[in-house]
This record gives C-alpha cells, sequence and structure tokens, in this order.
C-alpha cells in the first residue's frame, strides 16, 4: 500500500497507459460482441463508428443537437437573468436572505426534471415544456454562487479601495464586479451543466410521451427515445451518449478558457 | 426575548407565507384547478396521498435511492481507495473516470431502459452511476492531498505502516469522504427523479407521471413538492450526520 | 567527543517525473553534530536546509554520501530523531492528550504510563488544563508547545525542527525561544542533554540558541561556513548583547547577496 507515500508515474506512462487499456479494452469488446453474435444486441465499437458516421453525415445528429444546444442557450440566459439578480438581492440583504431561505432551498432541492408534467401542461409539449425545466435548473446554481460571491467579498479591499478616495460607482465598477466575477463564472459553468443534463432528461420525458406519434425530433434526447423504441439501434444509441459527453466537454472547456481570458487574475 | 431574536424565528415564516399567499393568488386569477392548482386543494390532495399511495410511492423510492446510492458509494469508495494505493491502478482508472463523467447519468437512461427493461432496475442503474464519480473524485482527491507531513511526524514518533494508515491515512481522508458522500448524495437524488419518471414503474418520480395521466395535476403538485422535500431532508440527514461526526473528529466540520 | 550524528559527503537531487527536471538540492555535506550540541542550519531561500532535516530524520535518502546516527545509516524515520514541523503537524483528530500520547501509544508502552507521561508533559510545556482541546481550538504557540511534547513523549536523542518558530509572532516567539531553552538543558555544561538540529530564517535566533552555526548557500545548497558561537550560556539574558549583533552581522554579510537574489527568484 502506498498511499501518498509515491511518486507519480513519469507522464509517458500516464499517458500510453490509459490509451493502451483503452485500445485493448475496445478490441476485446468487439471480439466478444462478434464471437458471441449479439450484433444488434449489443453495442459493439464497428457498429458504434459507423453508426456515428452515418449519423454525422446525414445531420440527423447535428440537427438534433442543435435543437437541444439552442433550448439550452435560452434556458441559461434566463436562468442567469432570474438567478443572478436574486442572488445579488439575497446575498446583499440579510433580512432577505433569511426569510427566502427555506423557500429557496425548499425549491432548489425539486429535481427540475420533476417539473414536466406541470411543464407540459403549462406551455404544451412543443419545446417550452423542456425549456421552462432547463430554465429552471440553470437558475438555482447562478442563485446560489451569486449570493455567496456577493457574501464573500472582501470587505479589506472595499477599506483600501474607500482608503484611495473611490466612489460609490468606482467601488461597484472597480471593486465588487471584479470581485464577484469568478464565482459568478464558476457558478455559470455549473448551470451550464446542469442545463444540459436537464434538457436531455426533459426531451427523454416528452418524447417518451409522444414516441411514435411521428413528431418533428426536437431535439437529441427526443431523438434517443425514437432510436430506443421505434428504430432499435443500439449502436446508434451509445455513439448518442458519447456525443451528449462530448459536447458536455467541448461546453465546459470553453467556458474555463473564456474564464481564463476574462479572468487572468484568478486563480483556478 | 429580544427583538432580533423573534424577528430571527419569524422571518423565515414570512417568506414562506408570502410564497403560499403568492401562489393563492396566482391560483385565483387562473381559476383554473386543473392549470394552477390552489394551495388548498394541493393541500388536500396530499392528506388524501397520505392515506393512499404515497407511504408506498415514498418507501420504493427510498429503496432505489439506498441501494443504487449505497452500491454507488461503495464501489466508489473501493475504487478510490484502490487508486490512492497504486499509481498503476490511479493511472487507469482517473483518465477514465474523467472519461465518463462529462457522460451525464441522464444519457444512460435509453441504454438501461434497453439493458433493463422499463422498471426498478433504471433508476437504481442511473442512481449508482450517478453517485459514482463524486465520491470517487473527493476521496482520491483527500489521498493526494494527505499532509505528507502528519505521515512524517507519525512515523517519527515510531509508529508501523499499518498504524499509519488505519490511524493517520484514514482519518485524514475521512473529511473528503463525507464531503464526497453529501455531493453523490446530491446527484443520486436528481438521479433517482429521472430515472422514475422517464424508465421507472414505481416510485414517487413514476408516480409523478401517473397522475398525469390522469389529470390530477393537484395530486402532482403535491408529489413535485413533496420530492422537494424529501431531497431537502436528505441533505439535512447528511449534515446532522456531519456534525455528529465532527464532534468526535473536528477535522469533518465544515461551513455548511 | 563522539559524534551522534555524522553526515558523509551528502548529496541529495531531487528529479521530477512529470517533467525529467532535476534539482540539486544540497551537495558535499560533511558535518559531524557533537553530543549534546546545539546546531543552528540558516541560509537563503532554496539552500537545502529543510532538504537537509529531512534527510536527517530520514523521510528521504541522499542520493550520494551517507547519514550516519549513532554509527548506522539512516534509511527510516525513528523515534529516536524527534521532528518539529513549521506547521506542527499536529493530528486535528486528536485532542492535545491524544497527540502527545502518540509516539508511545504506536510503541507499545502500556496505558498508565503513558498517560502519566503525558500528564507531565503536558505541565512541563505549560499547557495543564489544555489536554482536551483539540488543535484547531488553540493558538499557534499553544499548538508548538503540544507538538514539542509530543516529540519530548519518546525522549528523542537527537532534536530536529523544522524553522518551528517562523509562523508565531514575534512576543510569542520570544517566549518560546526561553521556553525552549529551559526545556533543553540551557546550562554551561550538562551531561546527557539532547543533540538539536534548529533549522530557522532568523539569524538573530540562530545566533541567540546556537552552539554553532551552519551557514548555507544555495543552488545547490553547500556549506558555506561553520560559525562557532562562543557565548556563555545561559543565554536567554544575552539577547540583545552587542556580542550577538556582531556575530547576526558576520553570518548576514555571508549570505546577503543570495537571499536578495532568491527574492527575485523565487516567483511562481
Amino acid at each position: 500500500m502506498s498511499y501518498a507515500l509515491t511518486a507519480p508515474l513519469p507522464t509517458r506512462i500516464r499517458v500510453l497507459l490509459p490509451v493502451a487499456v483503452l485500445v485493448i479494452a475496445t478490441v476485446l469488446w468487439e471480439i466478444a460482441v462478434r464471437s458471441t453474435r449479439s450484433q444488434g444486441l449489443m453495442p459493439m465499437p464497428s457498429g458504434i463508428a459507423l453508426s456515428g458516421f452515418e449519423l454525422t453525415r446525414s445531420g440527423v445528429i447535428l440537427e438534433a443537437m442543435a435543437g437541444s444546444l439552442q433550448r439550452v442557450a435560452i434556458g441559461f440566459v434566463i436562468g442567469a437573468l432570474i438567478g443572478i439578480p436574486l442572488g445579488l438581492a439575497v446575498g446583499t440583504l440579510r433580512p432577505l436572505e433569511r426569510s427566502l431561505r427555506p423557500v429557496l432551498d425548499g425549491l432548489r432541492s425539486i429535481a427540475p426534471i420533476a417539473w414536466i408534467p406541470m411543464a407540459i401542461l403549462w406551455l404544451g409539449v412543443r419545446g417550452n415544456a423542456a425549456l421552462f425545466v432547463v430554465s429552471y435548473a440553470a437558475t438555482f446554481p447562478f442563485l446560489v454562487s451569486a449570493s455567496q460571491a456577493v457574501r464573500l467579498v472582501d470587505p479589506r479591499l472595499i477599506d483600501a479601495a474607500r482608503a484611495l478616495g473611490a466612489s460609490r460607482w468606482d467601488l461597484l465598477r472597480a471593486v465588487l464586479v471584479p470581485s464577484t466575477l469568478p464565482m459568478l463564472f464558476t457558478g455559470a459553468r455549473i448551470a451550464l451543466a446542469f442545463a444540459w443534463g436537464s434538457i436531455i432528461a426533459a426531451e427523454l420525458a416528452i418524447g417518451i410521451k409522444i414516441a411514435g406519434q411521428g413528431r418533428n425530433v426536437a431535439g437529441i434526447g427526443q431523438l434517443m427515445v425514437e432510436t430506443l423504441y421505434v428504430k432499435r439501434d443500439v449502436d446508434a444509441l451509445v455513439f448518442y451518449m458519447l456525443a451528449i459527453g462530448i459536447v458536455s466537454l467541448a461546453i465546459d472547456a470553453g467556458l474555463r478558457h473564456l474564464q481564463r481570458r476574462v479572468l487572468p487574475w484568478d486563480r483556478q | 426575548m429580544t427583538i432580533t431574536r423573534i424577528m430571527r424565528f419569524v422571518e423565515p415564516l414570512i417568506g414562506v407565507v408570502g410564497v403560499v399567499l403568492l401562489w393563492m393568488l396566482v391560483a385565483r386569477l387562473a381559476a383554473n384547478a386543473t392549470l394552477v392548482p390552489p394551495p388548498a386543494v394541493v393541500w388536500q390532495a396530499f392528506v388524501a396521498m397520505l392515506d393512499g399511495d404515497l407511504p408506498r410511492d415514498i418507501l420504493a423510492s427510498l429503496a432505489h435511492l439506498g441501494v443504487g446510492y449505497g452500491l454507488g458509494v461503495a464501489t466508489g469508495l473501493a475504487l478510490a481507495l484502490a487508486a490512492g494505493s497504486s499509481r498503476w491502478l490511479e493511472a487507469v482508472l482517473d483518465p477514465l473516470a474523467e472519461f465518463l463523467r462529462p457522460i451525464s447519468p441522464i444519457a444512460w437512461i435509453p441504454i438501461a431502459i434497453l439493458m433493463f427493461g422499463v422498471g426498478r432496475l433504471v433508476p437504481i442503474y442511473l442512481i449508482f452511476y450517478a453517485s459514482l464519480f463524486p465520491i470517487f473524485v473527493s476521496t482520491l482527491d483527500g489521498i493526494r492531498h494527505v499532509n505528507r507531513n502528519l505521515v512524517n511526524a507519525a512515523q517519527s514518533l515510531g509508529a508501523s505502516r499499518s498504524t499509519v494508515l488505519v490511524h493517520v491515512i484514514v482519518p485524514a481522508v475521512l473529511p473528503s469522504i463525507v464531503a464526497g458522500a453529501r455531493l453523490s448524495l446530491g446527484v443520486a437524488w436528481m438521479a433517482l427523479v429521472a430515472g422514475e419518471i422517464v424508465g421507472g414503474d414505481s416510485g414517487i418520480g413514476w408516480r409523478i407521471l401517473w397522475y398525469q395521466e390522469f389529470f390530477q395535476m393537484d395530486r402532482v403538485m403535491a408529489a413535485i413538492l413533496i420530492v422537494g422535500a424529501l431531497g431537502l431532508a436528505a441533505d439535512s440527514v447528511l449534515r446532522s450526520l456531519q456534525r455528529a461526526l465532527s464532534r468526535v473528529n473536528p477535522s469533518l466540520a465544515s461551513g455548511a | 567527543m563522539s559524534a551522534l550524528l555524522e553526515l558523509r559527503h551528502v548529496g541529495k537531487t531531487y528529479t521530477s517525473a512529470r517533467t525529467g527536471d532535476s534539482v540539486e538540492a544540497l551537495a558535499d555535506i560533511d558535518l559531524a553534530l557533537r553530543n549534546g550540541e546545539f546546531l543552528a542550519v540558516v541560509g537563503p531561500s532554496g539552500c537545502g536546509k529543510s532538504t537537509l532535516l529531512s534527510l536527517v530524520a530520514g523521510f528521504a535518502e541522499p542520493t550520494s554520501g551517507e547519514v550516519l546516527f549513532e554509527g548506522a545509516r539512516v534509511i527510516a524515520p525513528s523515534p529516536a530523531r524527534g521532528v518539529i514541523f513549521q506547521d506542527y503537524a499536529l493530528f486535528p483528530w486528536r485532542t492535545v492528550h491524544g497527540n502527545v500520547v502518540f509516539g508511545p501509544w504506536a510503541r507499545g508502552v502500556p496505558q498508565a504510563t503513558r498517560d502519566e507521561r503525558a500528564r507531565e508533559l503536558i505541565a512541563m510545556v505549560g499547557l495543564a488544563g489544555f489536554e482536551h482541546r483539540y488543535p484547531h481550538e488553540l493558538s499557534g504557540g499553544m499548538r508548538q508547545r503540544c507538538a514539542l511534547a509530543r516529540m519530548l513523549a519518546n525522549d528523542p536523542k537527537l532534536w530536529l525542527m523544522d524553522e518551528p518558530l517562523a509562523a508565531v509572532d514575534l512576543q510569542t516567539r520570544i517566549i518560546l525561544q526561553d521556553e525552549l531553552l529551559r526545556l533543553w538543558g540551557d546550562e554551561p555544561s550538562v551531561a546527557n542533554r539532547p543533540t538539536v538540529m534548529f533549522v530557522t530564517h532568523g539569524i538573530d535566533e540562530a545566533v541567540l540558541l546556537a552552539d554553532r552555526v551552519l551557514v548555507l548557500g544555495r543552488r545547490p545548497g553547500r556549506i558555506k561556513a561553520l560559525v562557532e558561537v562562543t557565548l556563555p550560556r545561559p543565554r536567554a539574558a544575552l539577547r540583545t548583547s552587542p556580542e550577538v549583533a556582531r556575530l547576526v552581522e558576520q553570518v548576514w554579510n555571508l549570505i546577503r547577496d543570495e537571499a536578495a537574489q532568491a527574492i527575485v527568484e523565487e516567483t511562481h
């Protein structure tokens, strides 16, 4: 047992080992599925790759992703528009925080997808129900991070600025905004991750409700349901999963990159 | 009691009451009990549910949570300990975790339905998968960041390898484990609801859709609020547990 | 007089597993500690003082040369070589008593004996009444006293102290210096008193406390000088004597330039 007592492995091994394991595992997987003749029943690497290629070429997956991402973007913005001001208010005014705390904690604990039935009733199935769920999911990370960011502003920075002769407007612009931005950015990243997860869940739920009704596929979730119940294409399903993961990574990486550029002083 | 202490007690109530009043107002304006069930109607629905399926549904959900979360945390912990004890294992497991983590558990639902069919196993599998990552990442991080000087100090004081492991490393990693367990519970809860709604056949999440099929929106609303309450309760339980443990082991005390 | 501790041509090079770069921390260290001696180690940042202590403690092995304690090679930590760390390294989940008792407990000393010894030591370092407090409830000075008691519980022949007073304020530091001298045996000549290797940034502290001051240079850490401090003991009253000031000036002149360089080069 070495627990924290040994040095990390050289970089070359750290990179090559998982790659090697991955390659071997993929090959074994392919062999296993082929030798048991379970193509079509179980996903297999070659099938996944072929499906993926076909779906990308035909634009099916890109269209669906675009639909989902569109709603994620809108929901993200709505979440920010509601969550940030509310969070700032709650963070600044202690009495407000104390009175709203139980309500906000309660609402935050409701998994966004639980709202689907009400959302469908209120907003219809066409896409706004999913948007509601996504906006709901995105609001709370913004709310929490905004209220924390305000509360954690270092009072000494404010004192220092005032001692240097800053006016109220200066304080807001030059001290409060930069101080709260890092936390807000992190909150934004979490909100985006939540939003992405929620849109898929919402689309899956809606998709299951309307499966087989021949409606237009609005997003990746509905596409997956259609593939599950109508086409029964296992390989495509796994490809969709991987695509979802890749998009998650890309979105987060993009935001992280943006964060580093906009906030170079923030040691993340 | 001073004014401040009274206010401290009353303020949260004001918030709750205020929201309920707002709700009543909206319901009154909408004038459609199916579209916007008023609070009173929802309360009645809740009482009726208590007498009916609610206890069974909650139990079913808790069972799903218990099995999925229990297995997930145990597996995540075991994998983290394994990765912590061997740099080679870590070199394989860590990238694997990084690769799988962005694939939201939700994305697994269709495959899970395909593998297990619609039923209890879908939410359980989802919860299991979702709970794995936070505890794994947190524990491994804790192990890697054990203050080297604590281990050095123990060795200089004459502790054997096993004493160091059991009496220094484990207590030092415990805060990370507890933090990871709390994070895991949070995502487990979300996975539970999503799994039951989309691919389950029992539990409170599934029941929400059931009521919706019959347009019993008052019950739907009640069920939604119950989901929130249960989620809150689960986190409170873990928080109290954390507080109790930190009395024995102060390094467990956190800001929350 | 026999040497309790000998370093013969000791060198230590660290190689980063990640990048393959190597840093020569120490080179050509030849040193013999006399029994009952108080040796201070000073030098600019990056001169390898802490590395030296690590090697003597047994936390790391030299890349060249050998470290001999009582004639035998040092390959692992041992209770005979007690260590005090700059960040105290107290076990946060154990009380003061729990920490002090750790050494004897780990070595299998029976409960009654070790509890008695712990009580004695806790009183001796001035922490009576705080046995059941946790480290986070103690001030920096008290934590260091606890660390001291913990080390003393094993009756080590060699005390290794790594900048033990760096993290406390100046007033506390003066008090702790006096206490350290008292516990060690600050008298003209004492048989059987422990040998001390004391790493510090404070040259005034080094000159005041020690019989000899080892001055290291940086990059790599080599012995620049071994200064004899011929001041009489007890030293506590000599803090402000001109003789001390003269010695401090002498040592400082040896490292002044390198210290200035270190400030610029130690950026992150």
